[in-house]
C-alpha cells in the first residue's frame, strides 16, 4: 500500500525537508495527515469552475456559511470537533455526528460497518457525550444481481447486506445504545461501493464540554491496544477500489464493542468528575492525527513515546504504532493533580490506559521510540498542507419528456410500489437493531403494534425533562440533478422531523461522491453545495458538522452521489408527539402543500423503467412557511396525524397511514389535490416536495384552515370505518384496496 | 498441551445458525442439505499428562463451555 | 406506601447495559438502588439488600454462551453470600442476561446453586436479535414478583435478545409445571396460547415459556424487559392514547407488595 501523496506535494515536502532526510514515522504521520480522509483536501481547497469561477473552500464558502449567517444562539460547537453540539434543556447539550465507513464494508462488510458505528460513538465520547441513539443509513447494490455480472474483486451485495446489517446491529445491541433510525436503499449505483453511514447522538450536561489542553497536561491512551489492524485506514479510503483491495484487509479494523463499552462508562465518569482538560478518538490516522490535533487546536505541542504504547504484538514498528488505527482507543490530556484519579477510574471499568507523553511548548509534534528521535515536526507545517485546485465541470441540465401511458389500475400500480425494494418496510431488518434499550425511545422506528412507518425517532434522554430529541433524515439519490437532489434531501430531513412535531432542526451533512479528479463530479458537488447554502438558509436550519466521503470508485465506476442529511430537532412535550396513525373516523385529511408534474427519478418513473420529465423543485419561502405553520397547528394540537410526502408521493404516503391505523382507513379524491396535471398516477406518485398528509380534528378544522389560508392546501378525503385505501381517480373511477392488501404489499405479511 | 474442544448442539435440537447457513448456501447453487455449527475452543492447559488433560477439558465443558441442556462436546487432544 | 425503607442492587459488570433503566424503575418506586460494578462488590455486603437485580446486557461479550460467563464466575466468587441471601428469601430478579446468568450458574430453576444447568437460553429459532413486543400471559401470580397481577392477566413487555429460546428436557419440564415455576408465556394478544407460533413466541421457546421462578419463589428471571414498559410514553402506541403506565411496573409493583407484607 503505497503513501498516497500527490506528486506536487511530494515536490513540496523535497523542498522544505532540504536539509534532512524525512523519517519513516514522519512521512507516514504526513500522509495520514493530508490524507483526503483526514484533511478534507477538496471541501477545503480550491475550486476552479468551467464557467470561469475560482472558490476558496466549498466548506466556508456554503455550508458554513449558511450556518454563520443563521447564528443561532443554540449552537454550542459547529464544525470544530469531533460532533456537533446544540443546547438542548436542563444544562443539557446535544452532539451529534454522521460518519460513513464505505470501503472497510466493502471488504470486509461485518468488520466494516461495526467499526463504523463504533467509530462515531467514539466522536460522539469524543465531546464528552453519552451516546444515546444510533442511526444508520445503508445503500446496497440490487439484491438479485447476477454473480455472473460482477467484475472481480466485488463482492455480491446480499454478502455485503447481511454483513453490514448483521455488523451494525452487533455493535449498537452490545453497546446497549438503540438503534432509532435509518434507511436502506438498493440501486446498481452502489454494486461497486456500497454506502454505510452510521450515526450517534448524545448528550452532556453543558459545563463538562471541556476543551483546555495545557501545557504540562499528560497524554493519556485508554481503552484497547495498539495493533496491525487497520494500518492505513485513512490513506485506504482515499482511494479508489480495486480488485487488490482484497489484499489490502489489513486496513480493516476489528471490532470488540465490550471494551468500548467499558471505556464509555470511564469516559462518563472522568467527565462527570471533571477530572480531563481534553479528550479525543482515535480514529482515522490513529495516534499521529489525534496527538497532532490535540497539541495543534491548543496552541501547543507534544512529546510522545511509543514505548510506552500498550500493544497487541510486541514486533510493531514505531510507524506502525504511530499510525495503526486499532479500534476502541480515545486519548485524553489530564493535568498532573488528576492522573492518579483517572487511571484508577480506568482500572475499576478494566480498561487499560497508559500515559503515552504529554503536551509541551514547543508547537512540534515529537516522538520518541527506543531512545531515539523518530518524527520531529512542526505543527503549523503538517496541519497547513499545501492546497489543491479542483477543476469542475458543471452539469448541463438535461430535458426530455415523460413518456408513458396512463395505467388502467391504479391500486393494482401502487401496491407493486409498496413492495418495490426501496420502498417496502424494513422492519425485519429495524427489529434486529435494539431500539429500545436505555428505554427512551418514545416514537420507534416501527410504529405501533402494526409496525408502520415513523417520520422520525423520538427519544426523551433525560428523565426530568419531558423535552425530546426527533432524529430524521433526508436522502434522494435517484434525482439526477444534483442541486435538487439535495434540496430535496434537506427538505425531507426537516419535514419528516416537523412530522412528528420536531422544530429548532440542526442538520448534518454526508457527502459520499465519486473522485473528484472528475471534473463532472466535482461540477455536480459544487452544485451539491450551493443548494446546502440555499437549503439550509432558506429553511433556517444550519448545519452544525458534516462529513465528506470521496473517491469511492470501483471497477463499475462511481458511486451514485449520494448526500445523507440527518435532521436533530427538539420535541418540546413528548406528551403532544404526532404519529402517521389514523386516529378517528369522519375527520378530514389534507393534504399540504402543491402537487406537480414532478416525476423525474420518483419511485414510480424508476419502476417503470421511464426516465423523463422534471425532478421535484424546491420553493423555499412556501416551504418554510407551511413547515412554520404546521408546527404551530400542531402546538394547537388541530392535527391528529401527520405523514410527509416523499418516495413514491401521495399513494404511498396515505397507504403507510393506513398501515399505521387500527380499523380505520381513508378516502382520497384524487381531483381534490391541488395539482397542476391531468392525470391520476401523476397526481398520486408525484415526488413534489413540501407535502403533507394531515389528519384534523373534525370539530376544528376550520381554525386549522384560517391558519393554511394563503397558502396552498386542500381538503382531498376523509378517515373512514373499515380499514383500507379508497382512492376516487380523476375519471371517478374507484380503486379500492384492503389494509391487508396494502399490509401484505409494504410488510411482506 | 494442547486441546481441542468442539461444542455443538445435540441432535435433534433446532439450529437456526446452521439452517440460515444451509440456506444462504442453497441459495449460492450448493448442493447443501444441512449445516451444523458449533464453537471449536483450542485450549493450551498445563498438565502432565494426556489422561488429565482430557479429564479437565471434559470438566470444563460440563462447567462452562457446553450446556449439558442443548449441547454436545468432543474433545481431542491436538500435541503434547 | 414507604418504599424507602427497602434496598435493591443492581449488579453490572462489562458488556452490562441495562442497569441504569432498571434503577430508574426501582427509585421510581421509591426503592433505594445502588448499581454496582463486579469489581467493588467486595465493598459491599450482599445481606444490605433485599433486592439483587441481574440487568440485561452482553456481559463479558455473550463470549460462550448468553450469560454462562458471568454467572459461573459471579456465582463462585459470591458462592456464600448468595446462597445465605437466597436461603433466606431474599429477592433475586434476572432480566435478558439477567435471566441467562441465573439459568447458566444453575440457579433456576433449581434450589440453591447447581453445579450445571437445568434448562437452557438458546439462539432464537429466527437465527436473529430480535427487538419487538410480546404479549405475557401471567401464570403464577403468587411470586412476590407476580403478586399485583391477576393470573392469567396479559402483559405488553418488549423483548430485546438473540438467545432467549427455552429450552429443557421433559422432566424438568414436568417439574416447572408441578411447581408452578412458570412464571410467564409468550401468548397471542387476545391471552390464548402461542404454541410456538412466531412472532408471538419470539424465539421458539418450549411451552412458550418466557419466565420462570425457582420453587420457592424468591428468585425470578424473564427474558422480556419489564423496565421498558414502565413509562406510559415507552409503549410503541404511544401518540393513540395509551395507559400512563406500563405493564412492566407491575412486577415492580409487586416486589414492593412483598416487602411490605414481608419486611418489618
Amino acid at each position: 500500500m503505497g503513501l498516497n501523496i500527490s506528486l506536487d506535494r511530494m515536490k513540496y515536502l523535497k523542498q522544505y525537508f532540504k536539509d534532512r532526510p524525512l523519517t519513516d514515522v514522519e512521512l507516514e504521520m504526513i500522509a495520514q495527515t493530508w490524507s483526503e480522509h483526514c484533511f478534507h483536501n477538496v471541501f477545503k481547497g480550491d475550486v476552479l469552475t468551467d464557467d470561469g469561477r475560482l472558490i476558496h473552500s466549498i466548506l466556508k464558502t456554503y455550508i458554513m456559511r449558511a450556518t454563520r449567517e443563521l447564528n443561532k444562539e443554540w449552537c454550542i460547537s459547529v464544525f470544530e470537533d469531533n460532533a456537533g453540539i446544540v443546547d438542548f434543556d436542563n444544562g443539557y447539550a446535544i452532539a451529534a455526528k454522521v460518519e460513513t465507513h464505505n470501503h472497510p464494508s466493502a471488504v470486509e462488510p461485518f468488520g466494516g460497518a461495526a467499526t463504523g458505528v463504533g467509530g462515531v460513538i467514539r466522536d460522539i465520547l469524543g465531546v464528552w457525550g453519552e451516546p444515546v441513539a444510533l442511526t444508520d443509513v445503508l445503500c446496497f447494490g440490487p439484491l438479485d444481481i447476477k454473480y455472473e455480472d460482477l467484475p472481480p474483486g466485488v463482492k455480491h451485495p446480499r454478502y455485503i447486506y447481511r454483513g453490514v446489517v448483521a455488523g451494525i446491529g452487533s455493535y449498537g445491541n452490545n453497546m446497549g445504545i438503540p438503534t432509532v433510525s435509518g434507511a436502506i436503499f438498493f440501486d446498481k449505483g452502489y454494486t461497486g461501493n456500497v454506502v454505510v453511514y452510521c450515526g450517534c447522538i448524545g448528550i452532556l450536561p453543558k459545563d463538562s464540554y471541556v476543551r483546555n489542553t495545557c501545557e504540562g497536561d499528560f497524554a493519556v491512551l485508554a481503552g484497547g491496544r495498539t495493533g496491525r489492524d487497520g494500518i492505513h485506514g485513512v490513506t485506504f479510503a482515499s482511494v479508489e477500489l480495486t480488485e487488490e483491495s482484497e489484499e489490502l484487509r489489513s486496513a480493516v479494523q476489528i471490532p470488540n464493542p465490550i471494551v468500548e463499552e467499558r471505556l464509555r462508562r470511564a469516559i462518563i465518569q472522568i467527565r462527570d468528575e471533571r477530572l480531563a482538560s481534553g479528550i479525543t478518538d482515535l480514529g482515522g490516522g490513529g495516534l499521529s492525527c489525534a496527538a497532532g490535533e490535540m497539541a495543534y487546536r491548543s496552541g501547543l505541542g507534544v512529546d510522545i513515546d511509543l514505548d510506552r504504547v500498550l500493544l497487541k504484538t510486541p514486533d510493531m514498528a514505531p510507524w506502525e504504532i504511530w499510525v495503526s488505527e486499532s479500534q476502541e482507543r480515545m486519548l485524553l490530556s489530564v493535568p498532573e493533580k488528576n492522573l492518579m484519579r483517572v487511571i484508577e477510574i480506568f482500572n475499576e471499568e478494566d480498561v487499560e490506559a497508559s500515559v503515552v507523553g504529554r503536551f509541551v511548548e514547543t508547537g512540534r509534534v515529537r516522538v520518541f521510540a527506543k531512545g531515539r528521535t523518530v518524527c520531529d515536526l512542526d505543527l503549523k507545517f503538517l496541519f497547513n498542507p499545501p492546497k489543491v485546485t479542483r477543476k469542475a465541470r458543471l452539469p448541463k441540465p438535461a430535458h426530455s419528456e415523460v413518456n408513458l401511458d396512463e395505467p388502467r389500475d391504479l391500486g393494482e400500480e401502487l401496491l407493486k410500489l409498496l413492495s418495490e425494494p426501496n420502498i417496502r418496510s424494513k422492519e425485519d431488518v429495524i427489529r434486529t437493531y435494539d431500539h429500545e434499550v436505555r428505554g427512551c425511545t418514545v416514537i420507534k422506528p416501527v410504529y405501533g403494534d402494526e409496525a408502520g412507518p415513523s417520520d422520525a425517532a423520538v427519544i426523551k434522554p433525560l428523565k426530568d425533562s419531558w423535552k425530546g430529541i426527533a432524529i430524521s433524515c433526508g436522502i434522494n439519490p435517484f434525482y439526477p440533478d444534483p442541486y435538487w437532489m439535495v434540496a430535496n434531501s434537506i427538505e425531507e430531513a426537516v419535514r419528516n422531523n416537523v412530522a412528528v412535531g420536531g422544530r429548532r432542526i440542526a442538520l448534518l451533512d454526508n457527502f459520499v461522491w465519486g473522485s473528484p479528479e472528475n471534473e463532472d463530479n466535482m461540477g455536480m458537488l459544487l452544485k451539491a453545495v450551493e443548494a446546502c447554502y440555499d437549503f439550509s438558509k432558506a429553511l433556517d436550519a444550519p448545519f452544525i458538522s458534516g462529513k465528506d466521503s470521496l473517491y469511492n470508485e470501483s471497477p463499475l465506476g462511481a458511486v451514485r452521489p449520494t448526500l445523507l442529511i440527518t435532521g436533530i430537532g427538539i420535541i418540546s412535550d413528548v406528551r403532544k408527539v404526532v404519529t402517521p396513525s389514523f386516529k378517528e373516523e369522519d375527520n378530514p385529511i389534507y393534504m399540504l402543500g402543491l402537487t406537480k408534474e414532478e416525476l423525474r427519478g420518483s419511485a414510480y418513473l424508476r419502476h417503470k423503467g421511464v426516465d423523463g420529465g422534471e425532478v421535484p423543485r424546491v420553493d423555499g419561502v412556501i416551504s418554510k412557511r407551511i413547515i412554520d405553520t404546521l408546527i404551530r397547528v400542531i402546538d394547537e394540537q388541530l392535527v391528529l396525524s401527520c405523514h410527509d410526502l416523499s418516495e413514491g408521493g401521495l399513494g404511498v404516503a396515505a397507504a403507510e397511514m393506513v398501515v399505521a391505523s387500527k380499523n380505520l382507513g381513508a378516502e382520497i379524491h384524487l381531483r381534490k389535490v391541488l395539482s397542476g396535471t391531468r392525470r391520476s398516477d401523476f397526481i398520486l406518485f408525484s415526488e413534489s416536495a413540501s407535502r403533507f398528509l394531515v389528519e384534523v380534528d373534525r370539530s376544528r378544522y376550520k381554525r386549522f384552515e384560517e391558519f393554511f389560508s394563503g397558502l396552498p392546501f386542500s381538503k382531498i378525503g376523509r378517515v373512514v370505518k373499515g380499514a383500507g385505501l379508497r382512492i376516487i381517480d380523476l375519471n371517478s373511477r374507484v380503486s379500492e384496496l384492503s389494509s391487508r392488501e396494502i399490509k401484505k404489499a409494504w410488510r411482506g405479511y | 498441551m494442547k486441546i481441542r474442544a468442539e461444542v455443538r448442539l445435540k441432535p435433534g435440537h433446532f439450529d437456526p445458525e446452521g439452517d440460515v447457513t444451509a440456506k444462504s448456501l442453497r441459495e449460492l447453487g450448493f448442493p447443501v442439505d444441512a449445516v451444523k455449527v458449533g464453537k471449536v475452543y483450542v485450549l493450551d492447559v498445563k498438565v502432565n499428562s494426556k489422561e488429565e488433560a482430557l479429564r479437565l477439558t471434559e470438566e470444563m465443558c460440563r462447567k462452562l463451555l457446553a450446556n449439558p441442556v442443548k449441547d454436545d462436546y468432543t474433545i481431542e487432544v491436538l500435541n503434547t | 406506601m414507604d418504599a424507602g425503607k427497602f434496598r435493591a442492587i443492581v449488579l453490572r459488570t462489562g458488556g452490562t447495559n441495562c442497569d441504569l433503566e432498571t434503577k430508574i424503575a426501582l427509585e421510581e418506586m421509591g426503592v433505594k438502588t445502588e448499581i454496582v460494578h463486579m469489581n467493588k462488590i467486595e465493598s459491599k455486603s450482599l445481606l444490605d439488600y433485599h433486592l439483587i437485580v441481574f440487568p440485561g446486557g452482553f456481559s463479558y461479550g455473550d463470549y460462550v454462551r448468553a450469560g454462562a460467563v458471568w454467572g459461573k464466575r459471579v456465582f463462585t466468587r459470591l458462592r456464600e453470600q448468595l446462597e445465605k441471601f437466597i436461603d433466606e428469601g431474599r429477592l433475586m430478579l434476572g432480566i435478558c442476561n439477567g435471566f441467562q446468568v441465573l439459568v447458566e450458574a444453575g440457579v433456576l430453576p433449581g434450589d440453591g446453586i447447581g453445579e450445571t444447568p437445568l434448562v437452557a437460553l438458546a439462539t432464537n429459532s429466527s437465527a436473529k436479535y430480535e427487538c419487538r413486543w410480546v404479549w405475557l400471559r401471567v401464570e403464577n401470580n403468587r411470586t412476590p414478583f407476580t403478586l399485583a397481577m391477576e393470573k392469567g392477566e396479559v402483559l405488553k413487555i418488549p423483548i430485546g435478545h438473540a438467545e432467549g429460546r427455552f429450552l429443557t428436557d421433559e422432566k424438568t419440564l414436568e417439574k416447572l409445571k408441578e411447581g408452578s415455576q412458570i412464571v410467564f408465556k409468550y401468548v397471542l394478544p387476545n391471552g390464548e396460547d402461542a404454541n410456538g407460533l412466531y412472532p408471538y413466541n419470539p424465539n421458539g421457546s418450549l411451552y412458550d415459556i418466557a419466565g420462570i421462578c425457582n420453587r420457592n419463589g424468591n428468585i425470578m428471571g424473564m427474558m422480556p424487559h419489564p423496565e421498558r414498559a414502565f413509562f406510559g410514553w415507552q409503549l410503541p402506541e404511544w401518540g393513540e392514547a395509551p395507559p400512563e403506565r406500563g405493564d412492566g411496573r407491575k412486577v415492580f409493583e409487586s416486589v414492593i407488595e412483598y416487602l411490605e407484607n414481608n419486611i418489618s
